[in-house]
């Protein structure tokens, strides 16, 4: 177990990279890097221009979502026919010749996670401006949920990769990726880059607007 | 050798600073403010991660040059490994799709391994190896878009949904993947930052 510190107004810096604690020395000026002394990465309190460049990347993901949802990911070519299927129409398809299970995992991967991070994102970066002392807890534990599970909606790329890779007989069967997959890729790249660039930190900045008792004494 | 009784800790996930204590064996200190997990009791020695190390290596050279998975169909037969995937990708003008199936399965697997291999050796000879900040920055990142575990799902994804189609089976390439995702949540369970404690 560790204790939490109540250092009054001194704030610590963690290191991101070998973990040690330094003294913030840069105090109020923006002007001022701080390097951590052990192996000088570039100490922050928290994460610059992180709100703008989060936003950046949510509304690009959100807009290549549309496409990445209405053009075929995936292009098949049997002896009878040529179809096109987007994302959706995967799962259909998968959930219609009985594979339950596995239209659950892609739907989770590839519609549930980018909708959720974009979403979630969004509230997250919202409530840092308009409402910091809502539910910081759950919050906290929101963002940590999307960094784990962010990197799995690349599921149905590798997918489509690997089909297009095997499936090679010719006009007999044969897979190509869509359009809608280098929509779709970009989609979940940028909100990977959207959750690297939220920092969390944020989430506890700003103290409640009603001073609790401890504030209050720490203020006299 | 670990932390020291009484240094402080800094909460990555919301930047509270705690008062170190040590943990008891294989229990976990949490954050108090945003419950985050501080640090883990239970670390592998650096010979334990060098020796785990070493095996993903073998692991990784089988995953990426034999056959994932074949797939027959009236007579023809087909194989792939990831870099025919890859290439396949690259050739069919997909080149950005092909760029990232590279990224996230092939070079930031082969980084996570190989940088590793270079700080790991030296560390337990008990020397530091030149250029190591930059190599545990970089090692982060290669945690970070390294995505082998997502890519063995999807493989028996595409086992699964080709078997209504033709005769499936899954080849050597696919159970190294499995090795190789087992033996990176091991070494990843064992974090980055303590490797700073065995540098002087």
């Amino acid at each position: 177990m560790s204790g939490a510190v109540d250092d009054g107004d001194d704030v610590y810096l963690g290191c991101e990279s070998c973990g040690l604690v330094s003294r913030d020395v840069t105090g109020d000026d923006p002007g001022l890097v701080q390097h951590c002394s052990r192996c000088g990465h570039v100490l922050h309190a928290t994460k610059p221009f992180s709100l703008q460049r989060t936003w950046a990347c949510i509304v690009a993901a959100a807009v290549l979502y549309i496409p990445a949802n209405t053009l075929p990911v995936m292009e098949t070519t049997s002896a009878l026919q040529r179809d096109e299927h987007t994302l959706l129409g995967g799962i259909h398809e998968l959930w219609l010749d009985g594979s339950w299970a596995l239209a659950v995992i892609v739907f989770i991967a590839s519609i549930a996670v980018p909708v959720l991070k974009i979403g979630v994102l969004a509230l997250l970066a919202w409530t840092v401006r308009r409402h910091p002392d809502w539910r910081r807890l759950e919050r906290a534990r929101l963002y940590r949920l999307i960094e784990t599970v962010g990197h799995w909606s690349m599921l149905d790329v590798y997918v489509v990769v690997l089909l297009a890779a095997t499936v090679r007989f010719g006009p007999l069967a044969s897979v190509s990726t869509g359009a809608g997959l280098l929509s779709f890729a970009a989609v979940v790249v940028l909100t990977l880059l959207a959750t690297w660039s939220f920092d969390p930190r944020l989430i506890w900045r700003d103290p409640p607007a009603t001073p609790t008792p401890r504030d209050g004494r720490r203020l006299a | 050798m670990g932390r020291v009784e009484g240094s402080l800790v800094v909460c990555g996930q919301c930047g509270l600073a705690h008062r170190w204590q040590p943990l008891p064996e294989t229990s976990q200190a949490r954050c108090t403010r945003c419950d985050a997990v501080l640090a883990r009791a239970h670390r592998l020695s650096i010979q334990g991660i060098l020796a785990l190390t070493v095996a993903a290596a073998a692991a990784y050279v089988v995953a990426i040059s034999a056959p994932l998975m074949s797939l027959s169909l009236r007579g023809g037969a087909e194989t792939a490994t990831l870099m025919q995937a890859i290439a396949i990708a690259w050739q069919e003008g997909q080149q950005p799709i092909a760029i990232l199936a590279g990224i996230t399965a092939l070079l930031a697997p082969a980084a996570f391994i190989g940088l590793r291999l270079y700080v790991l050796v030296p560390l337990a000879a008990g020397n530091k190896p030149p250029g190591f900040a930059w190599c545990v920055r970089a090692l982060h990142q290669a945690a970070r878009w390294n995505m082998v575990e997502v890519f063995t799902v999807g493989v028996l994804l595409s086992l699964v949904r080709l078997a209504g189609l033709a005769e499936t089976s899954p080849q050597a390439g696919l159970f190294a993947l499995g090795a190789l995702t087992a033996l990176f949540a091991a070494i990843e369970s064992a974090g980055l930052k303590h490797l700073w404690w065995h540098v002087q």
